[in-house]
């Protein structure tokens, strides 16, 4: 036979001609005997190769081989990585609250000289040595703390030093001298410290500026109503004389 | 490699287990070289997945993947090199179609057919099987061989001409 769509036939079968075509196809098919039947047989002939062809299917066995190759491959990064992922948290977690314990620390330490300095500023005996001389007051905590320190010289400064008392912050012993300026009480506070050096910090937290810094084994904190400019100059100058 | 990664994967790839074992069987002739094959495939797969672009055909891609490991593989070499037959012809095979005979294609039954299958050349079976067993399109079947579509038809024409020949050949035999 030589019936022009004779070719088509496969392609139509196989659902591989365009939409106008598909539908030419189509027309022709119901006029023509031959190109009908032989689209018959090829889709009888397609069911069943298909049939025929589909004969083996995948023993349990290599079904269960394959998922355990895949498993394989993905359990061991799968435990690191999430390994990984839990010891940062931890990590993370625990860096944050040591961080944050170490603040709520200080907070409480500097809120507890603030009032310190507060109880200073209504007592009428602010101070138990009473002197305006480095070269007293620091001899008089000698047997009272158990660290000491230096004082700057305050002669030629606008600072003038009232003198100074033995304070008591969370059970530990400490320091505590009056200096003035202009009026204004600056109460300076040392510690014995177990840390490190570390950078001067202001903080504006309150009404009240405080200071902070830890140098040479002691922890310094100053607390004021004064400027800021006084408070960086006195701060200095304790710096200056206690560095080693 | 992450575990969705994997999971991606591992939905994509293992409903393929079926055809894949079935086309490694018909191209192995040896459940278990097929199965060797199959495994190697996921595992080749698995490796080159990362490679794999998104939104190509996926299927295509791990027939070919399989193909190539066959291939490359003892049994795939001895059949290459016996089995390399004239593809000449590819308009006589389509034009000459013969005029149909339904009834006798009617009594085929399904051992016929896989012995008619079996008989065909490597190169004309893979067609006949991605194309009539795996059902797909021609152009599957072109990417998964790496050949043009007009190979494709061409082979397919031939692949079911002979099978036709060899079911009424066997059907008239008997009667």
């Amino acid at each position: 036979m030589n019936c022009k769509y004779r070719q088509k036939i496969a392609l139509y079968a196989d659902d591989e001609l365009g939409p106008p075509e598909q539908q030419e196809v189509s027309g022709h098919l119901a006029t023509c005997p031959e190109c009908s039947a032989a689209l018959l047989e090829l889709l009888e002939m397609k069911k069943s190769v298909r049939l025929a062809g589909t004969r083996f299917s995948a023993p349990l066995e290599l079904r269960r081989t394959v998922q355990e190759k895949l498993r394989v491959r993905k359990t061991p990064a799968a435990f690191w990585k999430w390994g990984l992922a839990l010891a940062c948290c931890l990590l993370v977690a625990t860096l944050s609250f040591m961080v944050y314990s170490r603040e709520q620390r200080q907070n409480t330490v500097i809120a507890g000289l603030v009032d310190q300095h507060i109880i200073a500023l209504a007592s009428e005996h602010a101070v138990d040595v009473v002197s305006d001389d480095r070269h007293n007051v620091k001899p008089w905590f000698q047997g009272k703390l158990p660290f000491t320190f230096n004082l700057p010289e305050v002669a030629n400064s606008p600072f003038k030093l009232d003198g100074g008392k033995v304070v008591y912050q969370q059970q530990e012993a400490g320091a505590e001298l009056q200096y003035e300026i202009r009026k204004h009480k600056i109460s300076v506070f040392i510690f014995r410290s177990q840390d490190g050096s570390s950078k001067l910090v202001h903080d504006r937290g309150s009404s009240f500026t405080v200071e902070h810094w830890t140098e040479g084994g002691l922890r310094f904190y100053l607390v004021t109503d004064a400027s800021s400019e006084d408070v960086h100059q006195l701060a200095s100058m304790l710096q200056e004389a206690n560095r080693l | 490699m992450d575990e969705r990664f994997n999971k991606e994967f591992e939905q994509l790839a293992l409903p393929l287990l079926d055809p894949l074992y079935n086309f490694a069987c018909w191209l192995s002739g040896n459940p278990d070289e097929a199965r060797d094959l199959v495994q190697e495939t996921f595992v080749k797969a698995l490796k080159a997945f990362a490679s794999f672009q998104a939104g190509t055909n996926f299927r295509a891609w791990m027939f070919r993947i399989l193909r190539n490991t066959f291939l490359t593989s003892r049994t795939g070499l001895e059949r290459r090199n016996t089995s390399q037959q004239d593809e000449d012809g590819y308009d006589e095979a389509v034009v000459s179609y013969e005029t149909p005979e339904l009834a006798i294609m009617r009594q085929a039954d399904t051992e016929l057919v896989q012995v008619s299958i079996a008989r065909l050349s490597p190169i004309f079976q893979e067609v006949l099987l991605l194309a009539d067993i795996e059902e797909m399109k021609y152009q599957e079947v072109a990417e998964t061989l790496a050949i043009p579509i007009g190979t494709v038809m061409s082979r397919l024409a031939r692949a079911r001409k002979q099978v036709r020949e060899h079911i009424v050949d066997a059907l008239g035999k008997k009667s």
